[in-house]
């Protein structure tokens, strides 16, 4: 079976999306390839009793744990950190808890302000225009003026509220003169396009059922496969193919049923995330990989070490209801300052606590045995009455954190992927010294018990660096549009074209940066040498 | 033991026999105190294990294993034991327990968490803040991020 297009998409979460919306704009013809489904959104249970156990499935951030249409082995028996996503129409942003960060002028410059990582080949101020075109599509709130970053245009929602707990926060920050900022959030405070305006269920990342956080199936997809876009789900793209001079002529996928299928395009763009992009390159050609000339694909894997700092309190602080998104963030302490022990930053954000269960079952709450007598009280003690202060920090590419094919654990045909990732030195040293300024705060709020947890495992939402973007084909995958050095119509226009990974969310700077690609591309189609 | 019955499906039936032996864990896991049921008084073994099996009937399989291999006195202790050697069926028990007896309106009631509720944000939230003042010290900050040696003229100080 045999299709053709003018560009093929693979991977409809928010770089697909953006990349397939600005395509359709166009007037180009474009195809875009989803291994999973639609998201069930009868599945979103929150404002139901069994939310959480239903969430615990459904929407697992672990695809080894959820296993739904789409969903690829993963072996991370070799990684500190298990590498999460959604496989299924709308990606990431499905699970993202729509924290939505704009990199700092100094993410881009890391090896000329701080002797380490990479540069990047563009800068803050080439991405700034997208930044502000992505956070309209991605219906954002927040507040201008935050002196953390340079000026903005305003995004076009006015922040969530701080709720008791945000303002707690906000007044400690405040007494140790240390920054804070309205959250930035990809979610919708009033009707906005196809989105409604917050119910504050705590829901973000486990199925919105109010259609207030901007995922890409919502605020893209939705009216995209209507009638611009043909997108086909559960379609599971094997290999790109070449032809006898080198350039894509398109892929082959297995539908539903496993019957394979061919497709053609002019061009191939690849939006499959840092693990799912690399699946598919080394994959093709039969396995010997496509535009690894560089040897630098699935390299440097970047998935952000993440910690957090939780406070109990003796006020209730209605912590159970709100967004999941953050009340606010802080970036104090983002900009490098080697007398602290180690280079480069992290991201600060405060969350309330959420559902109970996440908080009753053992692990991340601290060494008091949950069981017996003890429940009813911790429960008490906890509901309500909780803060989570989240710490991203920033990860610096190491070629020896890499993804690689995992042959053992194909799936249908198609190979499964393992992942091989150290948390290094600096970023264990960052993660102390920031949680120990986090106790800091916690202590200004007047927490009666903290509660710390550095490096977590099951934390890895940010999937960047396998493909790097640059200008030297010898050290670098894809060149500063997103097309591969040796693969003239072939392009990857996800996390994985990221030389360091800043240390915010990368959502927000994946969206802005696929739309400055497609943008070229769109620009420049006369001049990209085609299949014959 | 906590064997299905002949004929019964061990992929999605709880029999007799295991509830019994739920309703005696689930104490053992949640005593009642601070104004909340002990677990079996919720009714994680009865009603609540009816609508965890609903919603989740992958729990069933191995909850039932993990019945199984809790032995003959299924109080704390054995729990431990089982945390320590299977934690998969731990983890499930774990969940059956304390996923079920949350969703018990005689727990949530009592901590007033009122999960069907919903609230509006109100996006005038925000004036109030700045108008109380609450951002000044911050927004009157200099900027304190720093710029790149190639950052463009216009965006310099």
């Amino acid at each position: 079976m045999r299709d053709d297009c003018d560009v093929l998409i693979v991977g409809a979460g928010p770089s697909g999306a953006v990349a397939a919306q600005e395509f359709a704009r166009a007037g180009m013809r474009v195809t875009c390839l989803e291994q999973g489904d639609w998201p069930d959104y009868e599945k979103a249970r929150a404002g139901h009793a069994d939310f959480e156990l239903t969430s615990r499935k459904y929407w697992n951030w672990d695809p080894n744990q959820r296993r739904a249409a789409g969903d690829y082995p993963i072996d991370d028996t070799e990684s500190d950190i298990t590498a999460l996503m959604y496989n299924g129409v709308g990606g990431g942003t499905v699970l993202y808890a729509a924290h939505w960060e704009r990199f700092l002028p100094s993410d881009f410059r890391t090896r000329t302000m701080d002797g380490v990582g990479d540069d990047w080949p563009i800068g803050y101020w080439d991405l700034e225009p997208y930044y502000d075109e992505v956070e309209r599509q991605f219906a954002v709130s927040g507040l201008e003026g935050d002196p953390a970053l340079p000026p903005t245009t305003p995004p076009p929602l006015p922040p969530v509220p701080l709720n008791k707990l945000g303002r707690r926060g906000a007044e400690a920050l405040n007494k140790l003169g240390w920054h804070w900022w309205p959250g930035s959030n990809a979610i919708a405070t009033a009707d906005y396009g196809p989105l409604h305006a917050c119910a504050q269920r705590t829901a973000c990342p486990f199925g919105c059922p109010t259609g207030a956080k901007a995922s890409a199936d919502r605020t893209h997809w939705r009216a995209l496969a209507k009638d611009q876009v043909r997108l086909t789900v559960r379609a599971t793209v094997e290999q790109v193919l070449l032809d006898d001079r080198g350039r894509a002529t398109g892929v082959t996928y297995l539908d539903a049923d496993g019957v394979r299928h061919e497709i053609r395009a002019g061009v191939v763009v690849l939006c499959a995330n840092a693990i799912g992009t690399t699946r598919i390159l080394l994959a093709s050609a039969d396995g010997t990989g496509v535009a690894n000339s560089s040897g630098l694909v699935g390299r440097r894997l970047m998935m952000h070490p993440f910690g957090n700092a939780i406070g109990i309190f003796d006020e209730d602080l209605e912590s159970w209801r709100g967004p999941l998104g953050q009340y606010l963030h802080s970036l104090e302490f983002y900009e490098s300052d080697r007398s602290r022990g180690f280079v480069r930053g992290a991201k600060w954000n405060l969350l309330p606590s959420g559902a109970p269960l996440s908080f009753m079952l053992p692990g991340t709450w601290g060494d008091e045995p949950v069981w017996g007598a003890n429940f009813t009280r911790l429960l008490r003690e906890r509901h309500g009455h909780s803060a989570i202060w989240g710490v991203i920090c920033e990860d610096l590419p190491d070629p020896a954190n890499r993804v690689l094919l995992d042959e053992q654990a194909a799936a249908d045909g198609v190979p499964g992927v393992r992942i091989q990732y150290r948390t290094s030195d600096n970023s264990r040293a960052m993660m102390a010294w920031h949680l120990e300024r986090l106790s800091e705060v916690l202590d200004a709020m007047g927490a009666k018990k903290k509660i710390f947890n550095p490096n977590l495992r099951g934390t890895g939402w940010h999937l960047m660096g396998t493909a790097v973007m640059g200008e030297d084909p010898d050290a670098s995958v894809v060149d500063p549009h997103g097309r591969c050095h040796d693969v003239p119509n072939l392009y990857v226009f996800d996390g994985s074209v990221f030389p360091t990974s800043s240390g915010v969310n990368p959502t927000a700077t994946i969206a802005a940066n696929a739309l400055r690609c497609a943008r070229s591309l769109v620009a420049h189609r006369r001049d990209v040498e085609v299949p014959a | 033991m906590t064997t299905a019955r002949k004929g019964e499906d061990r992929g999605t039936t709880v029999p007799p026999d295991a509830r019994a032996r739920l309703g005696q864990v689930a104490d053992a896991m949640i005593e009642s105190g601070a104004g909340l049921p002990s677990g079996a008084q919720a009714g994680v073994h009865t009603g609540l294990l009816d609508q965890v099996v609903k919603t989740r009937p992958d729990l069933v399989a191995p909850l039932l294993r993990a019945l199984d291999e809790l032995g003959p006195d299924p109080g704390l202790a054995a729990v431990e034991r089982l945390a320590e050697r299977r934690p998969e069926l731990y983890e499930a028990l774990a969940l059956v327990v304390a996923g079920g007896y949350l969703m018990s309106s005689r727990v949530t009631a009592p901590l007033k968490y009122r999960f069907a509720e919903i609230k509006i944000v109100d996006p005038r939230d925000i004036a109030v803040v700045v108008e109380e003042g609450l951002l000044d010290a911050v927004a009157e900050r200099t900027p304190f991020y720093r710029l790149p040696p190639d950052a463009p003229p216009e965006h310099r100080p």
